[in-house]
């Protein structure tokens, strides 16, 4: 039981990370159609970025501070030079556009941090111990990330103006330009909430997680599976998928093999993929043509 | 019109291809030796190759021994060379993979016709090239640890030490302390491969049992999953076999997790990077090795200690650190190569046999004597058993 | 020579490309092979011999999104699948090398058969992100496999020997490689202009036209899926056998990117820049990891991966079409500045002046996949120059032939019966428990104010849609939510409201696609070149067809240049094409001049008396009337009249609710509320 207890907490702080990736790529697709495969690139970045501000002698709030910011811009950035550079976006081209830019990315952080993975200093806090089960004080921060950041993205949406504009504006163009919002700022605007939750999911886990230039791939994916389960339009049920995921990977590395543990979840894609393509939440939309 | 002009065309291309083909007719693509044969090369530049994992997974261990080569080959020539042959050093980078080091090896003997090759870093590079150099027939010294390697290879020796002498130190130590349970985490690779079958097997004699076997990937860098097994798992001690950092890493998480068992680690943790990814759970972790990690605290009238101690100097002074275990043995891969080069030459054969023929060398991980039937050379001797104490490795006394 | 789809190729059947340009290109590829080895230094030997190699699975994937419009990005997951199979083929089982490569290919391709069966299902970007999941799963289980080896994977098998000449060099195993690569490329030439893949770049034009004309969109996608992954499973095996390796590198992520920047160098569905592309990649990656550590000191590992991330976005960005975008355009200029020249000096002397750029030339596109911008399209100097190969027209007067028509059932019986049909969406009910049968050898006309649901009716008929209850029953079998295809491959065709051209191809290509149904050659007849005859009889009909209506002298122009009323002609004639029993009309008259409108309506009741049974939404209700030979009346989803013309008219709930009080009035109103759309 006390295995179970602590697989699933293990379980719950990954799926954190899984979620804000999650919510960074239902803010880009939302608004733009855009897959967007850099997003766990933006992790990586600002959890190098930071260990390296933080080993120049920046004190470690001052350092994550800078890091969520110049991610944020970087991935406004990207919007800009690259994604709204191309007219009649489809879908499919956004994945193979974004992964030029996240092979690109990598490459970068491949060229200016070297083929090692770093780890920032833990946040303060100490361990738990809650009858047996051991919780890192990280993985509280990584939890509590999620529910400041991520909540505060949910309640921009689903309070604001112009959070509510936006979310229509991939469908409803003239909705948002109603309030005021321009395709153009949506975009940007949606590219900011993506840089700003990918940037904070990478400082909070990599204490525990390490940064490395390849692993934002891989975490990215593992967002978007989340993402798919919330039928790429519903934060709620993406962070919960998200936490679902996390969970089920630990248990598959804990009770039947840890090498296995990166293919769960794209089990689980192609599976809600083929059955269920519209979500786990939303009413399969059958109209054809 | 069309036509005609069409018709033309093909017989125009085809002679201006073959007059350009003429031009530059080389046959070297096909095997041909464009400076004449092996025999002829006798006075030309003696080529090593390396093959190592100087980025990814092994890069703790690739790159030290990359800088060792480098520093021994520059020794060699400003030497005078080999028989007054320049050392021509070949490195190339596997990207610790298996793939990687098969691709590297088949230019390194298609290509560039080298006369040694040094490598890989890691055991499954390692396994990778060896049916490659076999064919070719090309002498070769790998640094890394499986047994494997070499077991019944005619070609390919090493020089780390052997994984079944490293467990056997491991194992008189726990038999020692009276464990009699003992549960392992490893490499998934081919480092770790077997181990499991070799603990048992060698437990048996000494009464002790494998009870539990789980494995991490040496790119991994969550282990909550495979320590909370370890946890509930009935061992008296555990063994951690892998390489850094993910050894450490998974140090760290036994010690996050609260497992709170003795901890044997591999000779794969024989370097300081082990410290900076365990960070202070390092504290008290017993682990064989050989003696230059520890090479202070050795005796003075340890045969190995005048080598040892040169070639920390050497290193340090040239990078600035101290060296690992891994550039030990790539020291003792390159100073074995070569005095077998001085010995024997270049022909193949012979320089096999040299190879075959060392005996009593001194080198860094211990004294090597090889024969035709032991490509590997080293003895439980080699191995002395350090305690992490204070973020390093101290010789501990038995 | 347009890049525009010719409708078929018009010279003799056989496997060998039929086409000059082709010809030439594959005899200068074939000569570039045999003097490679000879003249390259070894370092550039390596790259040629990974440039075929990875030319494969490129072919493989150029095909799939070139023709089926699908993007797999776990192309990778195929090519490790071959070189495994192959490998442990070789190395555990003493398999003899011919064996153990066609196992390691046929492997691949039942994989993907497996795995496309579900997935081919899914559209667009949800495919790509499945194959990306594959190539995951497929790295993971061999790296945890111990039958794969694990992490370290199958090695120690021999090199290959031919006629006892053991293949241990890169000189020899380059020419090794070079036949399976030209043949693949052939057959992959040939696939592009087959009936097949003709019908799949239909697809990718209009997936509900193409359907609608009996193409089986899924299965054709999944044999396309299947054979990529041949390819890139007999990639694989001449992978495994140079590399004397297989480890779970080879499904890595990377290499499938690898796979997909090659193809888009090369250009989407382009295959020869499929080769290209595998070759300048493979340069970039050797020369990159040469050149980075050079520029930055310390620089190591995968460094190439800046190159492919920079020319993955500039390509698509600034060159979507990629290389063979570039090909024709400087073709395209070529031409034109040489054809000045020509006609101001003696036009007699005319050779071709495109010798170089012509290894492109063989080739039939398949286009750029749905939607990527810019992508190759007919621009107005090419469209010209196909318009000046056109054929005149029928005889001026002369009562033109008839197309052909199917009359499986005797007129009178009924040949297609609606039975209770429903739609709902949501609280909404667009169609409301609808019943008609009609006749063999009649006219029907199916009439209603807009938002009746005449189309929705349609288009459940056709399957277009699933109706939520009701049957369909044509020709005695029940086809109701079955796909498009369905019907039309039992002789059910039909016309759209909103236009659904095939703009990749001329407007006999587009009539040919009409005759779909009636071919018979599959992809590996279409590979094989095995279908000339076949593809030249159809294109003849075509023509025919196109001639009948006057339609003759338009046939090689770009369907989407057709002004709106030759469109819609162009859709009839390609219903028509099919050889139908049963023709379902939508608006065939909107947007007809007068005498066009009199000219279809002479063919439709020449056709009626033939024997075909046709069906009509019509707003022109004088024109429903004097055509049909009964009416059917939808008011708000209801039936609310079925009967003869004259019986139809008078109806009073006909008036009340359709054409108000004043008949007159409400056709005028209805004629306006047309202009204006």
């Amino acid at each position: 039981m006390i295995d179970f207890l602590q697989l699933t907490a293990a379980g719950l702080s990954q799926g954190s990370v899984y979620a804000l990736l999650a919510v960074g790529l239902i803010a880009t697709y939302t608004v733009r159609h855009v897959v967007n495969i850099a997003q766990g690139d933006y992790a990586t970045l600002a959890g190098l970025g930071s260990i390296s501000l933080v080993t120049a002698g920046l004190p470690l709030p001052v350092a994550i501070l800078i890091a969520l910011v110049s991610v944020t811009l970087a991935s406004v950035l990207i919007e800009r030079l690259v994604i709204s550079r191309v007219k009649n976006l489809t879908t499919l081209v956004s994945i193979i556009l974004t992964l030029g830019v996240s092979t690109l990315l990598q490459a970068i952080m491949l060229l200016i941090w070297g083929a090692e993975g770093r780890r920032l200093p833990a946040f303060p806090g100490s361990d738990l111990n809650l009858g047996g089960v051991s919780i890192r004080s990280q993985e509280l921060w990584m939890l509590g990330a999620l529910v400041v950041v991520g909540g505060g993205v949910l309640l921009f949406y689903e309070k604001t103006r112009w959070g509510k504009a936006l979310r229509a504006s991939a469908e409803q163009p003239v909705a948002a330009r109603i309030v005021g919002i321009s395709p153009a700022v949506a975009s940007v605007i949606a590219f900011a909430i993506a840089g700003f939750v990918g940037a904070a999911a990478g400082v909070v886990s990599s204490p525990i997680y390490l940064s490395i230039w390849s692993g934002g791939l891989l975490l990215g994916l593992k967002g978007f599976v989340a993402a798919v389960l919330g039928g790429l339009v519903s934060f709620r049920a993406a962070i919960v998928g998200a936490l679902l995921l996390g969970i089920i990977e630990s248990y598959v590395a804990g009770y039947v093999a840890s090498g296995w543990k990166d293919a769960v979840a794209f089990f689980i894609l192609i599976i809600v993929l083929i059955i269920r393509p519209a979500g786990l939440v939303l009413r399969p939309n059958a109209v054809r043509v | 019109m069309h036509r005609a002009a069409r018709r033309l065309l093909v017989p125009a291309a085809v002679a201006a291809s073959i007059a350009l083909a003429l031009a530059g007719c080389t046959t070297s693509n096909f095997g041909g030796e464009e400076g004449g044969g092996d025999g002829a090369t006798e006075d030309g530049p003696i080529k090593i190759g390396a093959v190592l994992d100087i980025t990814g997974v092994g890069a703790n261990l690739g790159v030290p021994e990359q800088n060792t080569l480098n520093m021994l080959a520059e020794q060699v020539n400003a030497d005078g060379g080999i028989n007054g042959r320049e050392v021509e050093l070949i490195i190339k980078d596997n990207q610790s993979t298996e793939d990687g080091a098969a691709r590297a090896t088949t230019q390194l003997i298609e290509n560039d016709d080298v006369d040694l090759i040094i490598g890989a870093s890691r055991t499954g590079p390692s396994l990778a090239m060896r049916p490659l150099v076999e064919a070719a027939q090309v002498p070769t010294i790998s640094v890394a640890a499986n047994a494997a390697i070499v077991d019944g290879s005619e070609w390919v020796f090493k020089t780390a030490q052997n994984d079944l002498v490293v467990l056997e130190r491991i194992l008189d130590d726990a038999e020692a302390k009276g464990y009699t349970k003992i549960a392992l985490a490893r490499d998934a690779t081919g480092f770790g491969e077997g181990i499991a079958d070799i603990i048992t097997e060698l437990g048996e004699e000494r009464g002790i049992t494998l009870t539990a076997t789980e494995a991490f990937e040496p790119s991994a860098t969550d282990f909550t999953a495979q320590m909370t097994n370890l946890r509930s798992a009935d061992a008296d001690a555990v063994i951690i076999w892998g390489i850094t950092p993910s050894a450490g890493l998974a140090q760290a998480a036994f010690v996050q997790i609260g497992v709170n068992k003795p901890v044997y680690q591999s000779h794969g943790v024989a370097n300081d990077a082990f410290f900076e990814a365990a960070g202070p759970a390092a504290e008290g972790v017993i682990a064989p090795m050989g003696r230059l990690l520890v090479a202070d605290q050795l005796p003075a009238d340890d045969p190995q200690k005048e080598v040892i101690d040169q070639f920390i100097a050497d290193y340090t002074e040239e990078f600035g650190s101290s060296p690992s275990s891994f550039a030990g043995h790539a020291y003792d891969a390159f100073k074995i190569g070569v005095a077998a080069i001085e010995e024997a030459g270049t022909d193949p054969e012979a320089l096999r046999d040299a190879i075959e023929a060392t005996s009593d060398f001194v080198g860094i991980s211990g004294v090597f004597t090889m024969t035709p039937d032991n490509h590997s050379g080293l003895t439980a001797d080699a191995l002395i058993m350090a305690i992490a104490e204070g973020g390093r490795w101290t010789l501990n006394e038995e | 020579m347009s890049y525009l789809n010719k409708a078929a190729t018009r010279s003799k059947s056989g496997f060998w490309p039929n086409n000059r340009g082709t010809i030439i290109g594959v005899a200068v590829l074939a000569v570039i092979i045999l003097i490679v080895p000879f003249t390259a230094n070894s370092s550039m030997m390596n790259i040629a011999v990974f440039s075929l190699i990875f030319a494969l699975p490129a072919i493989g994937l150029s095909l799939l999104m070139g023709l089926a419009g699908q993007v797999s990005l776990g192309q990778a997951a195929f090519f490790a699948i071959g070189a495994y199979t192959h490998a442990i083929l070789l190395q555990k089982f003493e398999m003899p090398g011919p064996v153990a490569a066609v196992g390691g290919v046929v492997a691949a391709m039942l994989a993907a058969l497996l795995v496309g069966l579900p997935m081919l299902r899914l559209r667009g970007h949800y495919l790509a992100l499945a194959t990306l999941g594959l190539g995951f799963i497929v790295m993971i289980a061999v790296r945890e496999w111990e039958f794969t080896g694990r992490t370290t994977g199958i090695y120690g098998y021999g090199r290959p020997e031919v006629f006892g000449i053991p293949i241990d060099n890169n000189g020899l195993f380059f020419w090794f490689v070079a036949p399976f690569v030209l043949i693949g490329l052939v057959l992959a030439l040939n696939l592009t202009r087959s009936r097949a893949g003709r019908a799949l770049s239909a697809v990718n034009d209009s997936e509900l036209a193409a359907e609608s004309l009996g193409v089986n969109t899924y299965a054709l996608r999944v044999k396309v899926f299947t054979l990529s992954a041949g390819f890139a499973g007999l990639g694989g095996v001449f992978y495994a056998y140079q590399v004397q390796i297989v480890s779970p590198q080879v499904a890595e992520f990377h290499v499938s990117v690898e796979i997909l920047l090659m193809v888009v160098i090369g250009g989407l569905g382009s295959v020869w820049g499929a080769i290209a592309g595998a070759f300048i990649v493979e340069l970039l990656s050797e020369g990159l990891r040469d050149l980075i550590p050079a520029i930055i000191p310390g620089a190591t590992g995968e460094v190439q991966l800046i190159g492919y991330g920079l020319v993955l976005i500039l390509v698509i960005l600034l060159l979507p079409g990629g290389l063979y975008q570039v090909v024709l355009t400087a073709r395209a200029a070529i031409v034109r500045a040489w054809r000045r020249r020509s006609e101001s000096a003696d036009a007699s002397a005319a050779a071709p002046p495109d010798g170089t750029a012509d290894t492109g030339a063989g080739e039939v596109p398949t286009r750029a996949f749905g939607g990527l911008p810019g992508e190759a399209r007919g621009d107005g100097g090419l469209g010209s120059d196909a318009l000046g190969g056109g054929v005149g027209g029928g005889v001026e007067g002369a009562v033109p032939a008839l197309p052909a028509v199917a009359t499986p059932v005797a007129a009178g019986e009924p040949i297609l019966e609606v039975r209770g049909l429903t739609k709902r969406y949501g609280g909404v009910v667009a169609v409301d428990d609808v019943s008609f049968a009609v006749p063999a050898g009649r006219i029907m006309g199916l009439i209603g104010p807009n938002g009746a649901g005449k189309t929705t009716c349609f288009n459940m008929i056709t399957g277009a849609i699933a109706p939520t209850t009701g049957t369909v029953t044509f020709l005695g079998e029940e086809i109701q939510g079955r796909k498009p295809h369905v019907g039309a491959e039992r002789g059910l065709t039909r016309t759209f409201q909103n236009l659904q051209v095939f703009s990749s191809t001329d407007v006999v290509g587009n009539v040919y696609m009409g005759r779909y149904r009636k071919g018979r050659a599959g992809i590996l007849r279409g590979m094989l070149g095995l279908q000339g005859r076949e593809q030249y009889r159809h294109e003849a009909i075509a023509r025919d067809i196109l001639d009948s209506m006057r339609l003759g002298e338009f046939a090689e122009l770009a369907a989407g240049d057709l002004p709106f009323g030759r469109q819609r002609m162009m859709e009839v004639c390609r219903a028509l094409a099919a050889e139908p029993a049963l023709l379902l009309l939508d608006e065939p008259m909107a947007g007809l001049s007068g005498q066009e409108r009199e000219m279809l309506a002479a063919l439709l009741r020449r056709l009626r008396d033939a024997g075909l049974t046709i069906v009509l939404v019509e707003h022109d209700v004088a024109q429903v009337m004097a055509l049909a030979d009964s009416v059917a009346v939808l008011d708000d989803g209801v039936l609310i009249a079925h009967g003869d013309p004259e019986t139809v008219r008078n109806d009073p709930a006909v008036i009340v609710a359709y054409l108000g009080t004043d008949a007159e009035e409400a056709e005028a109103e209805l004629k306006e509320l047309e202009e204006q759309a």
